[in-house]
């Protein structure tokens, strides 16, 4: 038996989450009219997860899903701290509850090396990111983010200084600060520099010390992911 | 226009009151009007240092609170005449400077002095922000010892970021390496950073290079800056770091270990 045209895959996205603070579907209806008139494009289409945390326990399912509809948003599902019984409930309604993944910004570092952030990684790696650049030396406890950019530095990276870019990171100088390219979990961000001697390197979330860039100390050179590993290579 | 010059280092006891001290006295000697303000408030040295100690009446502080005059608080070197001290009070602490009261005291030092040094507490706090804030041009004081650079490293931001300079986007700063403690023989030995390596690190111009010396604690302890024992190493170094700031180039001395020769070492030289 074949599967080949089929595929179950996780995969993170950006959803929009409605919280409700009460659950009078009267009062619901004339904010969210007052919202969308500020700009009814934004919202159109826009699937939303409801949150319903702060709502106590008479809460019209239903009457919440058509309201929703009604201004056009697409209804995904519920979400919010709730206890079993609620949850179940919802389920024999027929609605999908939303689990939140809490995942805070180091650790997104960290667990970005999994397949579910290779797929954004892929996406995020076809965008063309324009340059941040940064004239002189960056000096220790100065820290330099390139958002959605990449970095370059004209001048060397203090110990102690910290340049992080969502793209690549080229330092035209001596690194010797802590370099993060690819913040925002891309594993095809490179760090290039003309002198290596940095106390830290991280591609997406995947970084090495500098004892592991014995190598290369002191020379030319960049740091890559190929073949799900940092890889460390002379650059002239 | 006076030049205000901050000496500044991040790290304390690397010679910022010994340099401020020195590099004051040495430029009143070449005849320029200098004032030299203490902003270690709460911890008064510079007034040790110049040997001047006992005639503190007034403070820095006393004139920023409006309780007394400038003139009153400024105290005449008795060695030259051009030039004065500013002390900082020692029952005070670092929160009773702000900006605006400094800015004003420095502005009506100005009408009258050349020089204007200023010698910085250690630290990044506020103390040490309110002492290079005005200031136009700034002397780093390094040990080369990897702390020190490191720390000065970090001063050095903070003069490209949280100076008048820095705010009000005018021409930055100008930096000037003074590296001080420094012994030749242990950089040989590999023991010590060289003058290289610091250069490299901090990348701003060398003013000068300060040997390691035994002039240096003698002079404090006598209250006559080192840059009067003129037969010492550091007296001369000191000398040329005040040439070099008049816009003389001067070759660096002492980077090299003094061999000695075998009468130096029979006589005791």
């Amino acid at each position: 038996m074949s599967d080949a045209n089929i595929e179950f895959k996780g995969s993170s996205f950006t959803l929009s989450v409605l919280h409700l603070k009460t659950s009078k579907l009267a009062d619901l209806r004339i904010d969210l009219a007052q919202k969308i008139a500020q700009a009814p494009d934004f919202f159109y289409l826009v699937p939303v997860v409801i949150c319903i945390e702060k709502l106590d326990c008479s809460i019209d399912y239903q009457g919440i899903k058509t309201l929703i509809e009604e201004f056009k948003f697409t209804f995904v599902g519920f979400t919010g701290s709730i206890d079993k019984e609620q949850r179940s409930l919802i389920r024999e309604l027929g609605f999908s509850f939303v689990n939140t993944a809490r995942i805070n910004t180091s650790k997104q570092l960290v667990i970005a090396d999994s397949p579910v952030n290779k797929r954004t990684s892929d996406f995020v790696s076809n965008t063309q990111y324009s340059d941040k650049i940064h004239r002189g030396q960056i000096r220790s406890g100065q820290q330099i983010y390139a958002k959605d950019q990449n970095l370059v530095v004209i001048g060397s990276v203090s110990a102690g200084a910290e340049v992080i870019a969502d793209g690549n990171i080229h330092v035209y100088g001596a690194l010797r600060g802590r370099a993060i390219a690819g913040a925002k979990g891309h594993h095809r961000a490179q760090i290039y520099c003309q002198n290596l001697e940095a106390e830290l390197v991280s591609i997406n979330g995947n970084y090495w010390l500098s004892e592991s860039m014995e190598q290369h100390w002191g020379s030319p050179a960049y740091i890559h992911f190929t073949d799900s590993e940092l890889t460390l290579s002379k650059l002239i | 226009m006076a030049r205000i010059i901050v000496v500044t280092s991040g790290k304390g006891g690397v010679g910022k009151t010994t340099s401020s001290a020195a590099i004051g006295l040495g430029l009143a000697l070449k005849g320029h009007k200098v004032v030299l303000i203490d902003f270690d408030i709460g911890l008064r040295n510079l007034d040790l240092i110049m040997g001047c100690e006992r005639r503190v009446v007034y403070d820095f502080v006393n004139v920023i609170n409006g309780e007394a005059t400038l003139n009153q608080a400024l105290i005449k070197d008795k060695r030259v005449s051009s030039l004065s001290i500013l002390p900082a009070s020692q029952t005070r602490d670092k929160d009773a400077l702000n900006k605006e009261n400094v800015g004003k005291v420095l502005e009506e030092l100005g009408k009258t002095y050349d020089y204007i040094i200023c010698d910085s507490p250690a630290g990044i706090e506020a103390g040490a922000m309110m002492a290079l804030y005005y200031a136009d041009e700034a002397i780093v004081t390094t040990n080369p010892e990897v702390s020190s650079v490191r720390d000065s490293d970090r001063i050095l931001g903070m003069l490209a970021s949280r100076s008048r300079r820095a705010e009000l986007n005018l021409e930055p700063i100008k930096e000037h390496l003074l590296l001080t403690r420094y012994s030749p023989k242990r950089v040989e030995e590999g023991e010590m950073l060289s003058v290289e390596d610091v250069e490299d690190i901090l990348s701003i111009p060398l003013l000068g290079v300060i040997p390691e010396s035994q002039a240096v604690l003698k002079a404090s302890n006598a209250g006559e800056p080192v840059i009067l024992d003129t037969e010492s190493d550091a007296g001369k170094a000191y000398q040329d770091v005040v040439d070099r700031l008049l816009g003389e180039s001067i070759d660096f001395r002492f980077l090299h270990a003094e061999k000695k020769s075998i009468f130096s070492r029979m006589f005791g030289g």
